[in-house]
């Protein structure tokens, strides 16, 4: 699975500790969700597109192979 | 304030256990079998509750919180793995040393035994997913 929350992150000048403070998680999980190493639950994908002011379509990518 | 708490509770357990140990082991008596398994049994509680409570202290200070979904997902799969190590050890603690000693453990070595490799299991594999994901 890709993300694109480095991009938006970036975007809207959080850094990854401002981002993990606004969803309520540790940054490591923000660190981990970035490289694509973690499938979060509904609500943190939903809180994150929140901030970041997308939706979870857009901000994570599904790789179907 | 729930957080501080549990940090603070978590230290004063930690002195306790090092206290503890260290009472035991400068007593007089030998130290036998069990004894050999119930310290390295321990300095693994120690040190998993150390680097636990070390971690929970950094995010307390950098206003994070010490657990979320990810480290839940950790120790539930850490669980699974030190439920299927105590299985095995189990097994395999009385096997082993059948075939070693040519006579059966005592029992409660055998419980030792499992806490132990179960425990260690757990401790690591908490530690592994927490760092490397999981």
């Amino acid at each position: 699975m890709k993300t694109r929350i480095k991009e938006l992150r970036a975007r809207y000048d959080l850094t990854q500790e401002d981002l993990a403070r606004k969803v309520g998680v540790r940054r490591e999980t923000i660190v981990f969700l970035e490289k694509g190493k973690y499938n979060p639950s509904l609500k943190l994908a939903y809180d994150i597109a929140k901030i970041l002011k997308t939706n979870i379509e857009d901000l994570f990518i599904f790789d179907e192979s | 304030m729930k957080e501080k708490n549990m940090i603070i509770l978590g230290i004063g357990v930690i002195v306790l256990v090092i206290s503890t140990l260290s009472f035991y082991l400068i007593k007089d008596d030998a130290i036998d079998l069990f004894d050999i398994i119930a310290i390295p049994m321990l300095i693994v509680i120690i040190i998993f509750a150390s680097y636990t409570l070390y971690d929970k202290i950094k995010n307390y200070k950098a206003g994070l919180p010490s657990k979320d979904e990810r480290l839940e997902n950790a120790a539930y799969k850490s669980g699974y793995y030190g439920f299927i190590a105590a299985i095995w050890s189990a097994v395999g603690i009385n096997l082993i040393y059948n075939l070693m000693f040519d006579k059966d453990i005592r029992g409660g070595l055998v419980v030792a035994g499992v806490v132990l490799i179960s425990g260690a299991v757990f401790a690591f594999s908490y530690i592994y997913f927490s760092r490397k994901g999981c």
